[in-house]
């Protein structure tokens, strides 16, 4: 990787620590020093522990301090989840080995190892979820604690499958970690550039038509459900929405939108925007991996120097990002999609996935174009 | 942050030196910090100092330059992708580039004082830190602030009684500005005004006034080593930390007025009306009963904080409502101000 300006992926072992840290059951433990642990710590807020490592532990080895934490945590009844980062993975102790005595999820993911993305999906394939062909219900897919919209997303699906008479099988990565093993075979997905891949992808849950298709297909699989009401739901809401966005437009011109997320929600952001407000989508700068087949042609936008360039080239009036792009917008409108959100304060779990999701974006989006608009 | 229930060394938990020594670089206008390391430690602390900015409402001109180490110069040294990522900085046009390293870098022993010790054309200063290696949070604030001191002429420049610096703010503070406004109104007090905050936002050309001040204030005792670097340099004696608490705040006024040549009585009587006048203001919270855990009692700020409950006439007790402690001393007579307002909302809470 060339050289960087203002980095702004956070690296594989938060990705690892984003996973395990979704488990109720898993205690994580980040082997490395307190700045390795605080960053995780500190946008999680989750209860993760950590070797802390100092200078004598790289020179006699890490060993000992590895198993006084380890042999603290255990007993608990929690499985204890260790995570290597930068420093221990170069050490060249056979971590595996050490830690033989404990039932641990060893998982080395340095930060030089690769992206976000990478490290999430790493560390969930070492937990090996499983199917069970006879758990009801679907998985919910894509969940991240490091989403801001992650509390949202678990409680309007839930909200829309029970609706539909579905139960929820596994969340993934938030739930029980005992539910892991026996996952459905069925799974609605949330952030797809976190999709595990487990069982039969019924489809996604951003926007409005994916949430219609995903539920006929639910119903499609589930004998008994009825995915009746929740159809209904989106054809009344859609109207609600239709009805606003056309307001906008009379007095309005649609929006020039720059998007700035990874490449799942950015795809839902300018689909939404496209639909329903006619917006220009001048550009989209994708913060993780490219997706492989994406309606809206992206270009990498990894660091802040890559943003700042972008919305100088284009000049939107809308900027859809996090708090790096809302910093970065000049005048333009902005509505928040993508971590970090650290300026406003956040207590309702708000959605972006299922109808309530979809809603709210495009509220946020049409209030912060006629508050720019007017002024205000 | 949550802290931890594992059984640790303190020592252990003292933070990463490079976050500590970015703290400072960063508040530095005109710079470039490049941190020789994976993509990621320099993420984690432009995520931090980003959102650190947006709560003090200003973004700084945060300019990081992330070497991008990844598994081969893990391999094979990172010294090219070093120099790389210093040619990029400089070819931003700046006036100083701050070289900082990380665990990694340490570890595989790239040899990061001879690169930036290469003709570049513009200062390329190295600021020691290793992340876990380097020591603490804090040596990381030191070791930048005395690199930064050490880029700068070493010559006694005349003195302006009037002017004094302020000396290692803690730049991650949720506080940081509002701490700071306290302190130049009761240096105000005394006639005083801030000549350099050493470092808070501050550019080049503002830090080559520096040795221009008759007194250093401080931020608090471990800024020690620095204000006595300063006063080696340019003779500058210090005051050891901002003011804390209602009588600190008094003390405050007078040593500083003492060392300033100013009769300090004025200044003290009026702060003295200022701090009758607050504790009036909650004086109806006398009698409550609240509970908090002193760890420490010798403490300047737990003294601060049993001041103010007998002052008040408040209750600790076990079966008191629980009230929030800051997590820094509170600074100057407006410190206590907030954290009374704080303890009001917890006891109408009775939470």
């Amino acid at each position: 990787m060339p050289e960087c300006e203002n980095p702004l992926v956070p690296c594989a072992m938060t990705g690892a620590v984003t996973c395990l840290a979704g488990f109720s059951g898993i205690t994580v433990v980040i082997h490395g020093s307190s700045g390795c642990y605080y960053y995780p710590a500190s946008l999680l807020h989750a209860p993760l522990a950590g070797t802390f490592i100092v200078e004598q532990d790289i020179i006699f080895g890490s060993e000992d301090r590895l198993l006084e934490v380890v042999r603290d945590l255990s007993g608990s009844g929690m499985r204890i989840a260790v995570v290597t980062s930068c420093v221990p993975a170069i050490l060249g102790e056979d971590i595996k080995a050490i830690l033989s005595s404990y039932d641990v999820i060893l998982v080395d993911s340095p930060g030089f190892s690769g992206s976000f993305e990478a490290g999430y999906k790493n560390a969930l394939s070492i937990l090996a979820p499983g199917i069970d062909p006879g758990t009801a219900g679907v998985n919910i897919d894509g969940v991240s604690r490091l989403d801001p919209f992650c509390r949202g997303n678990v409680i309007e699906l839930t909200r829309l499958l029970s609706a539909a008479g579905v139960p929820v099988a596994t969340v993934l990565c938030s739930d029980e970690l005992g539910k892991l093993a026996s996952c459905s075979q069925y799974t609605i997905t949330t952030d797809g550039d976190l999709a595990s891949g487990i069982g039969t992808n019924l489809g996604g849950t951003l926007g409005l038509d994916g949430v219609r298709q995903t539920f006929r297909k639910i119903g499609d699989a589930f004998d008994g459900s009825d995915v009746a009401p929740v159809l209904t739901e989106i054809d009344s809401e859609e109207e609600r929405l239709v009805r606003a966005c056309d307001k906008f437009l009379r007095r309005f011109d649609p929006p020039r939108a720059a998007i700035f997320s990874g490449s799942s929600y950015a795809s839902f952001a300018a689909a939404a925007l496209k639909k329903y407000l006619d917006a220009e989508i001048v550009c989209i700068g994708n913060r993780g991996e490219p997706a492989g087949q994406a309606d809206f042609l992206s270009v990498p936008a990894s660091g802040y120097s890559d943003v700042r360039d972008l919305i100088r080239k284009h000049s939107p009036d809308l900027v859809i990002g996090s708090s790096f792009e809302k910093s970065l917008r000049g005048t333009a409108a902005f509505t928040g999609l993508t971590p970090p959100l650290k300026d406003r304060v956040r207590l309702f779990p708000e959605p972006i996935a299922g109808i309530s999701g979809t809603l709210s974006f495009m509220e946020d989006v049409i209030n912060a174009c006629i508050d720019r608009e007017s002024g205000r | 942050m949550p802290s931890n229930p594992l059984p640790l060394n303190s020592c252990r938990s003292g933070g990463c030196t490079l976050t500590g020594a970015l703290s400072v670089t960063t508040s530095v206008r005109d710079s470039v910090s490049v941190i020789h390391g994976p993509a990621g430690c320099a993420h984690h602390n432009f995520s931090l100092l980003h959102a650190t900015g947006l709560d003090n409402d200003h973004v700084a001109a945060l300019n990081l330059i992330s070497s991008g180490m990844q598994d081969m110069e893990v391999i094979f040294g990172g010294e090219d992708a070093l120099g790389a990522a210093i040619r990029s900085a400089i070819r931003q046009d700046v006036s100083v580039v701050y070289v900082l390293s990380t665990c990694i870098v340490e570890t595989i022993g790239d040899d990061v004082a001879a690169v930036c010790g290469r003709d570049w054309g513009v200062p390329v200063v190295r600021v020691p830190t290793a992340g876990f290696l380097g020591g603490s949070f804090q040596t990381g604030v030191s070791n930048a602030l005395t690199a930064i001191a050490g880029t700068m002429p070493g010559r006694v420049l005349p003195k302006d009684p009037h002017i004094v610096n302020i000396i290692g703010e803690k730049n991650l503070e949720y506080e940081v500005e509002e701490n700071y406004r306290e302190v130049a109104r009761l240096l105000a007090l005394l006639g005083l005004t801030i000549n350099v905050r050493f470092v808070h936002c501050t550019g080049i050309n503002e830090l080559a006034g520096l040795g221009e001040a008759s007194l250093n204030i401080l931020r608090d005792d471990e800024m020690q080593p620095v204000g006595d670097l300063l006063y080696r340099k340019y003779r500058i004696p210090s005051i050891p930390s901002f003011p804390v608490g209602l009588s600190g705040s008094l003390d405050f006024l007078k040593v500083t007025g003492d060392l300033a040549g100013i009769d300090p009585a004025p200044a003290i009587s009026d702060e003295k009306d200022r701090q009758d006048s607050l504790l009036d203001g909650f004086s109806g919270t006398a009698g409550s009963m609240l509970r908090f855990s002193l760890t420490a009692p010798d403490l300047p700020a737990n003294r601060a904080i049993s001041e103010v409950i007998a002052r008040l006439d408040l209750k600790v007790g076990k079966d008191g409502a629980r009230v929030p402690m800051p997590p820094s001393p509170p600074v100057g007579t407006e410190g206590v101000r907030r954290m009374l307002h704080r303890w009001r909302r917890a006891l109408n809470a009775g939470m």
